[in-house]
């Protein structure tokens, strides 16, 4: 469970002084197990809120509580998955996956037992022993997440894992994610600038106005689960909220 | 225009160096056979030297006294050098400190301290040593400085979230992150490390590849003395050779780049 009460950020302005409001009094819970998105234009300051979630950059004033208890740095109960894959580039996919459980001191056959399982889940069999580099973009992805998904935080911290992917891949990686999703129940923030993309995840749609970011919109995405991707963009529903979402998108944030 | 076959083209890339290497001898032999005077001693005599130097070990001994200052020397540099550099390239409170004393020691000709440091320590290999390590130790901790700026800061954040202790990171991720940069400080630091040692033992004389170059000179053998300077150059040019490989091979990992050019000044 993520509470979020009044949080602000604001950075003291490079030059001339000054702060820049980066993000205006944010409130939200997240109840556990629960997939909630957040899209918004860019530079609203999404990712930063949900950096701020992870304990990676220090919030300007408010409150965010995970599970009762204030965050005050990251913590493996939260695990963060990046658009730019932050793969250790000198470690095997391998290496990657068994990093945490390492750190973790999980005796080695459990862990090599537990990297395979992984390995298999994320469809990378084959491809372990190799470096980063030798790795398509999908399958960094799914390389960072297996890393990730290794030492069992109870919430993941999607930061556009899926923004720097073509078509394809996404629409790929979007559908393993849920049945891991599904299977695992974790709970999810997820935060993107593709409403389809949202909506399609989604429990929640949180939708934020550009800088200073504030939360505009909760929209529930009541949709079936599993889902199912060519019954959704057949249903009216999905398209209305694609279509009402994107709408919210491209208003320019009142004064 | 150009319908060179490639197989002509790698063979004039290869040969090259020779060729300029051979004409260089030549023109040395030409001068050398030309002024007639016995410091300009030619090819002819230096190179034979040189042969029966390492062929009959007499060189062996201030060879291996020379590498062995070289080594202890880059050792304790790379010891103080890399964590030095890498915990100031992330940590603004120690870069404060570390900073002016890198700026102060920069622009210094470490030899030109010799004199002093002998009045301190001696006039022996702890003296020597201690000016190696004075000056490995500079492209080394800025090497290490630049790499460790330039983590991802995303790396950084992915092993905290994992919960690595600051140490941890330190050593598995910080490090291996800028090993690539950190080599590259290491080869700049061998071969200047090169030049100290064999000016440092010119000046300190007691043996070393610098000693027994003067000590020809001294005596006015100019051929021996020119073979020992051939002798030192094909120690750099060998010891560069070997780093270059072990570099590659430690980051085989890392996405490629541009060629890497290093300046060397000492």
């Amino acid at each position: 469970m993520i509470i979020l009460e009044e949080v602000t950020k604001t950075y003291r302005r490079a030059q001339g002084g000054g702060e820049l409001q980066a993000l205006a009094r944010i409130s939200a819970s997240i109840k556990a197990g629960e997939f909630v998105a957040v899209v918004g234009p860019s530079g609203c300051g999404k990712s930063t809120l949900l950096y701020m979630v992870g304990g990676f950059v220090p919030k300007s004033s408010g409150r965010i509580l995970v599970n009762g208890v204030p965050v005050t740095g990251p913590g493996p109960d939260r695990g963060p998955i990046f658009q730019e894959f932050a793969l250790f580039p000198w470690r095997t996919a391998l290496e990657n996956i068994l990093f945490g459980l390492q750190e973790q001191k999980v005796p080695k056959a459990t862990a090599h037992q537990r990297a395979q399982r992984l390995i298999e889940m994320v469809h990378l069999k084959g491809y372990e022993h190799l470096y980063p580099k030798e790795l398509s973009g999908g399958m960094k992805q799914r390389v960072a997440i297996a890393r990730t998904l290794a030492y069992d935080p109870a919430i993941l911290l999607m930061d556009e894992p899926f923004g720097a992917l073509d078509a394809h891949t996404r629409t790929m990686l979007q559908d393993e994610l849920l049945a891991i999703w599904e299977r695992d129940t974790k709970t999810v923030l997820f935060v993107t600038h593709a409403v389809d993309e949202a909506v399609y995840l989604a429990d929640r749609v949180l939708v934020m106005t550009a800088a200073p970011g504030r939360i505009k919109a909760d929209i529930a995405i009541r949709l079936p689960r599993p889902r199912r991707r060519d019954e959704l963009l057949r249903d009216p529903n999905y398209q209305n909220y694609v279509i009402e979402i994107g709408h919210m998108m491209d208003r320019p944030a009142a004064a | 225009m150009n319908t060179m076959p490639r197989y002509v083209a790698n063979l004039r890339q290869a040969l090259a160096p020779i060729a300029v290497a051979a004409g260089l001898l030549l023109l040395w032999q030409g001068a050398a056979l030309l002024v007639r005077t016995s410091y300009l001693p030619p090819m002819t005599d230096i190179l034979p030297l040189a042969v029966n130097l390492v062929a009959s070990r007499e060189i062996f001994p201030d060879l291996f006294a020379t590498l062995a200052r070289l080594f202890v020397g880059l050792s304790i540099g790379l010891a103080i050098g890399i964590p030095l550099g890498l915990v100031s390239g992330r940590n603004r409170a120690v870069e404060d400190f570390v900073a002016p004393l890198l700026g102060m020691l920069y622009p210094v000709p470490k030899a030109a301290l010799m004199p002093i440091v002998m009045l301190w320590f001696g006039a022996g290999d702890l003296s020597k040593v201690l000016i190696i390590v004075l000056t490995v130790s500079l492209p080394l901790v800025y090497h290490a400085q630049q790499g460790a700026r330039a983590v991802d800061e995303k790396l950084i954040w992915s092993a905290q979230a994992i919960g690595c202790s600051p140490l941890r990171r330190l050593m598995l991720v910080i490090l291996p992150a800028s090993l690539p940069e950190i080599l590259i400080g290491a080869r700049v630091a061998m071969v200047i490390g090169v030049i100290v040692t064999i000016t440092s033992e010119m000046i300190v004389r007691q043996s070393g590849l610098g000693n027994y170059l003067f000590t020809a000179l001294d005596m006015g053998q100019y051929a021996l003395t020119y073979a020992v300077i051939l002798i030192v150059a094909a120690l750099g040019f060998a010891l560069d050779w070997a780093f270059e490989r072990i570099r590659r091979q430690l980051t085989l990992w890392a996405p490629d780049r541009q060629g890497v050019d290093i300046a060397v000044t000492s």
